[in-house]
């Protein structure tokens, strides 16, 4: 349901910073309309200014931003022309923004239900009485669990889920023309996250309300939105539908995106990763010309002049001077040639070996790496109170009787949502963390509790990738030194030698030798965790943790640091573990992958087989949740009942059982499950439920 | 609403007035201890024996309470303002009766008949008569008492009360100061049999405690049944302790109170011309020492003191130090004050550098000398201390001064322990007192060690002989003795300064101020 | 290279912010002044001209002279030298033992931090001053015991701001790497964790360095520690409170240096903080 006058249109609109004393161009001569019932994506990735779009077009930026130039609409009031009081009154009211981070959007001294009532007060004139029972409604119409009790409780109290949905309620409950979205569901769980973005598809469907969702998360776009605009370093690159855009992109940039995020399916033998070589410019540092020049595979003499914003179909418009051909299949954007300094060679990173074959890949004798009966638990601090009380002293139950092994080359993939303990299981690995019970051997031999107790032999087995590359690294130290301080505690180096070694360890990573004289701060997220890989392999490992490597970076770096993973274990034949709450990464890379629910393994698979049934019944909900980069296969994703459990406080018998679609009755509260392994793929499922069955039901 | 507050903040009115009545009412109910206000009619000057006023006085804080151990100049105030002597010495330092109505010496000077007032009675009511006086004076000669009088009341044979009010003294040797000594600051009379003489309960002065916190403050009001007609003259007396001379300053300046005593010649300059401050100055004969003790090295060298005697510049310090109150000291505690003793025929020796230092080399001193300094935190004491630092250290002798509060440095007798140090000695009505006790060999305060033949004999022959002549030859040749070879530096008398309200009248600083009468002040004026 | 590029900006700063530079410009000031002091000063601390006592302030004595005849200039310049050095002393050895404490107690946690906290929570509760004329009381007065002191006195304060950056810092991943690698704790604390301590580390010795000026001018005030003629500005104002009516020059020129010093300091330690805590 769409109309004919827009209800934002934004004409050449130009946004600038100042920093340090200078004025920078965060957007720039940016035109776009979003007519209503239209769910319009913004895809970026960091430091595109999409964030700064957004807020612009509602004029909330802060004291050092100002709109330069252009003019926004909204359902034809000219918005730049409001006073501030007048603008104050669009928002809530005709704008709605459900921002990023639900925790801090929310007043931490009142009430949920006090909070949206007094927003309906406010905006609809209501009387207290009236706008309590609109709330009420609002909290049943974006699937709040126990809404009553929620409705008492402080933001503080609820999950994060919730707290999102009760933004969503804030947003929509007072029928805005416009409702911007700002990365909604970046930080919850993909199970959550695939639930509410279904409450949000219906809701808005039923408002016929214009929808700004700006997002990094091509999946989600490719699921949510019917329009989608690709924004580059300020710049607006392409605009397509969904279904165009994803079919076939007319813009360099936005056939790498696309092609290097990995899909669920996607193994390393058979697929490899395409990434974008080069980094965003720094908004102080743009190139002349097009903006993605000096990245672009098809870059010619004509992309010295800045393109304009061809029209290149209905409703299709993409800033490229070669869209025609393009368009006509003259040049392929994913396989252009690039003018290097070794010469020609493909943007796009190819292997340094060809994909390894199946064959290869036998488990071998002697697993590097046995996890037995591994338990973590964290004693809780009792109050006072429950001392006295003699109640049974609570515990943190991170990791729960986890049996895993890891062979020599093998690489295993753990995955799980957050809180489901597999952090906690890398560090009970390194040592950084107490076991609570069971034995882990690192060949073989039995690997000591804490990390003071293991010898250097040891710490040279076992290294760690972490999670935040830009707080890996002591600040006060240049990149060379710490790599060096590797080279000389793990490997004896002589302190004369460091350099050369440093600077082969930067090739390898494929990083400038010059880099090592460089700080910390002057790196970006993906060149530090270049670096931090360095790091990890130095000593070449028998095995190397890597802890969610890829999640606080931009998609199109991603792909080359998992490239990077891959070369590098084959090259030193060293045995991955591999964590992320990312399917479709883990299945890429990972030969075995196990699912984590609450510190319990839920299912143990070959990682080419987990994406077929029979899958137990918390795999098949997370599948079913993963949003797809295909707009054509837009599927239902499975509702899980509830709330994750605290891990205080884990259910009986099968943990998932709360919450399992499949729940069959008594024995799953009674009873652990058994272990089943499927009789031709040699998947093992924790369920009650008999694995032919499981197959027969989910086929 | 508008009518309504303006009714509101009436009727606040009218209870402020309301309360401020009440209170106007209860406030002379208040007044308490305040002198009662005059009727229409009455007489408004002082009628006699009616005493009336508050006279408040700021002093150190007070230790000794038993008039046995008194020995600072507040102690000595605030015990004769509650006790009283036998005999008493005027400003002009001639004696007075006081307990004692008259004193008869015999021929040979060893019998002394004291006769004693009969209406004079303690606190608690009973009578004071003979049995008091022995009783306090046997208790203060006791032998192995420790007691300062007790070497002071040596030479008393016996004392023996021969009649209700006649007390005979009975000496071993003939004393012509005895009666100086019967007035001795510690002599105040006790009652007989007193159990705990460390309280103020029961003293028979013209003043008796209402109330006192220690280091705070002391209550007084006067004792209505005072032996002496028409005295006290004040109706209340008041001591405010305060540990630090300037507070005691600033609180005079302020108003709250009315004497302050003992002050340093910058303290007194300040306050000569404070438009309601009365100045009061006085010569004494007190005196402040700079010793090194001779019974042990350095000081057991002659040459060192004598070199230390010829570096210090006399007038120098009596500029600076007293600024022109008092008198230059010439090493001798026989004074100006002592007009027919004091003798200034031999003349000091001149500052004399060069030979100050090759009295140190020759003592074996070549390269300097280190030498630490005590000296109490009152008086002029420390800005003494610092000039002579400055003074011997051209001569090579390096001093550092330590400053010690003056209940530190008197106390457990750690003042006699030191080396060198700075005593400051209160003023005396006869010399003979300094020579007994601080210059005569083994004297209980002989700081110095000082031990000559020739001047015992000189000073016993002074003390005992009834010939007037024969004792002023004496103490001449003692005060040359002591220029050519005494041990002590005395470098100035001080005057005693200190200053007072104007509305009182009757004030008379002694050269021992503590000693000064308070019962005969009176405040003009309601 | 970066600390110089750091310096260069920090200094165009200066331009901007004339309170802080008027603080900064005071320290230095008066640093420079207790080390040229004896060049400074024409007369002696303790050189006695009777002739010139109680003059005020003229040409031959540009802070006249006291009650001694003693130049108040050349008393005021050296008394400098006198208390910079000793609190800077003290509170450099307070800082030195408070990162050591700091450091230890924040990285190792449990039990020895809880007891190191709880003690130095019980000595800040006393007013510095107090706990001063406490410890002197005990220790004895001394030049090395009012060192003590000031140390005593400012170790817990350094040790708290020091745990603080400790425990922020400890749990970051550059840490646990170096665990990893097999540091040793000793190399952990003071490449990996100390760096980041030490812009906050910088402000608080500032800081700690003007309370500890003030500490010494108040316990020489009071007589405690120091003994006449000992030139210390505390002593000083002091000694000439007696005559403060005929010679008011003797006494506002040490106060007035002891509060300009302490102020100065003070500035200059907001305007570090402030930039340092812009560059981080």
């Amino acid at each position: 349901m769409v109309s004919n006058e827009p209800v934002l249109q934004i004409e050449n609109l130009t946004v600038a910073y100042r920093q340090d004393g200078t004025w920078l161009e965060a957007v720039r001569d940016v035109s776009m309309s979003i007519h209503a019932g239209e769910t319009y994506g913004l895809v970026g990735e960091s430091g595109s200014g999409k964030t700064t779009l957004a807020l612009a077009v509602m004029r909330y930026l802060g004291k050092n931003g100002s709109i330069r130039s252009g003019q926004v609409f909204l359902s034809g009031r000219d918005l730049l022309a409001l006073s501030l009081a007048e603008v104050r009154q669009v928002w809530g009211k005709q704008i709605a923004l459900v921002p990023q981070n639900p925790g801090s959007a929310l007043n931490p001294t009142m009430r949920i239900g006090e909070q949206l009532a007094e927003s309906l007060r406010h905006h609809l004139g209501l009387d207290p009485a009236a706008a309590r029972g609109l709330a009420n409604e609002w909290f049943d119409r974006v699937g709040m669990a126990d809404s009553e009790r929620v409705a008492d409780s402080y933001p503080h109290q609820i999950s994060g889920g919730m707290q999102q949905r009760v933004l969503i309620a804030l947003a929509l409950s007072t029928d805005p023309h416009l409702l911007i979205l700002d990365e909604p569901t970046t930080n919850l769980d993909v199970t959550t996250q695939a639930v509410i973005l279904e409450r949000v598809r219906e809701l808005i469907q039923l408002q016929n309300t214009a929808v700004l969702y700006v997002t990094h998360n091509l999946g989600v776009v490719a699921q949510v939105c019917d329009r989608v605009a690709v924004l580059y370093a300020g710049e607006l690159v392409e605009e397509a539908s969904t279904a165009d855009l994803f079919t076939q992109p007319f813009h360099p940039y936005t056939a790498g995106l696309i092609e290097s995020v990995p899909r669920l399916g996607d193994t390393k033998e058979f697929v490899r990763l395409q990434s974008i070589q080069g980094s965003i410019p720094a908004l102080g540092e743009l190139p002349s010309g097009c903006v993605f020049r000096p990245r672009c595979p098809l870059a010619v003499e004509i992309c010295e002049t800045r393109p304009p914003f061809f029209a290149t179909g209905v409703s299709r418009k993409s800033r490229c001077h070669r869209w025609e051909e393009i368009l006509s299949g003259a040049v392929d954007p994913r396989q252009g040639e690039l003018p290097g300094p070794h010469g020609p060679t493909s943007m796009l990173q190819h292997s340094a070996s060809p994909p390894r074959p199946p064959e290869d890949r036998t488990v071998e004798a002697n697993a590097n790496l046995r996890i037995a009966a591994l338990d973590v638990h964290f004693p809780v601090r009792r109050p006072l109170i429950d001392v006295i009380r003699r109640s049974p002293p609570r515990a943190v139950r991170a990791v729960n009787r986890v049996d895993l092994e890891i062979a020599p080359g093998q690489t295993l993939g753990l995955v799980g949502e957050s809180g489901s303990g597999k952090t906690t299981l890398a560090r009970a690995v390194m040592g950084l963390v107490p076991r609570t019970g069971g034995e882990i051997e690192l060949l073989s031999a039995p690997l000591p509790e804490r990390l003071s107790q293991r010898d250097l032999a040891t710490l040279r087995r076992l290294q760690m990738v972490f999670q935040n590359p830009d707080q890996a690294f002591n600040p006060h130290i240049t990149i060379g030194e710490a790599l060096g301080r590797t080279l000389i505690r793990m490997l004896g180096i002589e302190r004369s030698q460091v350099k050369t070694y440093v600077a082969g360890l930067l090739e390898a990573v494929r990083l400038n030798a010059e880099y090592a004289g460089r700080y910390p701060g002057q790196l970006s997220g993906g060149e530090l965790q270049r670096v931090a890989i360095a790091r990890a392999f130095a000593a070449s490992p028998e095995l190397v943790i890597c802890d969610e490597p890829v999640s606080s970076l931009d998609v199109s770096v991603q792909a080359a640091i998992l490239n990077l993973i891959h070369d590098l274990q084959r090259q030193h034949r060293n045995s991955l573990l591999l964590i992320s709450h990312d399917l479709a990464v883990v299945g890429y890379l990972a030969d075995v992958i196990a699912v984590v629910y609450l510190g319990h393994l839920m299912e143990v698979a070959p990682a080419s087989k987990l994406f077929e049934p029979p899958y137990h019944p918390y795999t098949e909900a997370l599948l079913s949740a993963i949003p797809d980069v295909d707009p054509t296969r837009r599927g239902k994703p499975i509702h899980l009942v509830g709330d994750i459990p605290r891990p205080t406080n884990i259910p009986t018998g099968c943990p998932f059982h709360t919450r399992c679609p499949r729940f069959l009755g008594k024995i799953c509260v009674d009873e652990t499950p058994p272990w089943q392994t499927t009789p031709r793929t040699k998947n093992r499922i924790f369920c009650h439920i008999p694995v032919s069955e499981l197959a027969a039901m989910q086929t | 609403m508008e009518s309504f507050s303006v009714k509101s903040s009436q009727k606040r009115r009218l209870w402020t007035l309301a309360l401020l009545a009440g209170l106007a009412l209860l406030l002379p109910a208040c007044a308490g201890s305040a002198p009662e206000a005059t009727q229409p009619g009455e007489e408004v000057a002082i009628q006699a024996g009616e005493p009336s006023g508050l006279l408040r006085i700021a002093v150190q804080p007070i230790v000794n309470i038993d008039p046995a151990f008194i020995s600072s100049d507040p102690e000595v105030l605030v015990a004769s303002s509650v006790y009283d002597y036998l005999i008493d010495v005027t400003p002009q330092n001639t004696l007075e009766p006081r307990l004692a109505r008259e004193w008869k010496v015999s021929e040979d000077g060893l019998t002394y008949v004291i006769t004693l007032v009969e209406n004079a009675g303690f606190h608690d009511g009973t009578r004071l008569t003979a049995e008091d006086v022995v009783w306090t004076f046997d208790r203060l000669r006791e032998p192995g008492s420790g007691l300062p009088t007790e070497n002071l009341y040596s030479n008393v044979a016996s004392i023996e009360a021969t009649g209700e009010f006649e007390v005979t003294f009975t000496l071993t040797e003939p004393n012509p100061f005895f009666p100086y000594d019967l007035s001795d600051n510690h002599a105040l009379i006790l009652r007989a049999g007193t159990e705990d003489a460390n309280t103020f309960s029961n003293g028979s002065g013209p003043f008796r405690v209402v109330a006192y916190e220690p280091e705070s403050r002391m209550e007084l009001e006067a004792n209505p049944d005072y032996f002496q007609e028409g005295k006290p003259r004040l109706a209340n007396l008041e001591f405010i302790f305060f540990p630090d001379q300037n507070a005691q300053v600033e609180a005079l300046r302020s108003g709250q109170v009315d004497l302050v005593m003992f002050l340093s010649t910058d303290l007194y300059n300040s306050l000569k011309d404070e438009p309601d401050l009365v100045p009061l100055e006085v010569a004494t004969n007190g005196f402040d020492l700079v010793r090194l003790r001779s019974d042990r090295p350095p000081g057991d060298d002659p040459r060192v003191t004598q070199a230390l005697r010829l570096a210090t510049d006399r007038e120098a310090i009596y500029q600076l130090v007293l600024q022109g109150y008092g008198a230059i000291g010439r090493d001798s505690p026989i004074g100006p004050m002592y007009t027919q003793y004091y003798s200034d025929e031999t003349p000091l020796p001149e500052r004399d550098l060069d030979a100050a230092r090759q009295l140190l080399i020759d003592a074996g001193y070549t390269d300097g000398l280190d030498l630490v300094l005590h000296t109490p935190d009152t008086g002029n004491r420390p800005t003494l201390a610092v000039v002579l630092k400055e003074q011997w250290a051209e001569i090579g002798v390096n001093v550092e001064v330590v400053v010690e509060p003056e209940s530190v440095y008197y106390a457990d007798d750690g003042w006699l322990e030191v080396d060198l140090g700075i005593t400051g000695w209160g003023s005396r009505p006869y010399p003979q007192f300094y020579l007994d006790t601080m210059l005569v060999c083994g004297a209980i305060w002989n700081e110095s060690h000082f031990c000559d033949e020739e001047f015992d004999a000189l000073a016993e022959l002074a003390g005992r002989t009834m010939n007037e002549e024969e004792r002023v030859d004496a103490y001449r040749q003692i005060q040359a003795l002591l220029i050519e070879r005494g041990l002590v530096i005395i470098p100035y008398f001080f005057a005693q300064l200190g200053a007072i309200r104007d509305d009182f009248q009757g004030f008379a600083m002694k050269p021992f101020p503590g000693r000064s009468d308070l019962a005969v002040v009176s405040k003009a004026g309601p | 290279m970066r600390w110089g590029v750091g310096a260069a900006r920090s200094i165009q700063r200066l331009y901007k912010e004339p309170i802080t530079a008027a603080g900064v410009f005071i320290t230095f000031a008066f640093l420079l002044i207790a080390i040229l002091g004896p060049v400074l000063a024409p007369y002696g601390a303790n050189a006695i001209i009777a002739s010139d006592a109680r003059q005020p302030p003229s040409a031959a004595h540009w802070f006249g002279t006291d009650n001694l005849g003693r130049d108040v200039f050349s008393r005021v310049v050296l008394g400098a030298r006198e208390i910079l050095l000793l609190s800077g002393l003290g509170t450099l050895l307070a800082v030195v033992s408070g990162t050591f404490v700091g450091l230890l107690s924040g990285y190792r946690g449990g039990w020895l931090d809880e007891a190191i906290m709880r003690t130095f929570d019980s000595l800040l509760a006393m007013p510095a001053l107090l706990l001063a004329l406490l410890l002197l009381g005990t220790v004895g007065q001394s030049r090395n015991s009012i060192l003590a002191v000031i140390v005593v006195v400012y170790t817990p304060i350094v040790a708290r701001v020091v745990r603080s950056v400790v425990l922020s810092v400890k749990t970051k991943e550059f840490v646990e790497a170096a665990r990893l690698q097999g540091e040793t704790q000793a190399r952990i604390l003071f490449r990996e964790i100390l760096p980041s301590a030490l812009p906050a580390l910088a402000v608080e010795g500032a800081l700690r360095f003007s309370y500890a000026i003030f500490l010494v001018a108040s316990l020489g005030f009071l007589g405690v520690g120091v003994q006449p003629p000992s030139p210390n500005w505390g002593l000083m104002v002091k000694e000439a409170r007696s005559f403060a009516v005929q010679i008011p020059w003797a006494m506002y020129f040490p106060a007035g240096a002891i509060s300009v010093v302490v102020i100065g300091v003070n500035l200059a330690a907001d305007g570090l903080r402030r930039l340092l805590q812009g560059e981080s």
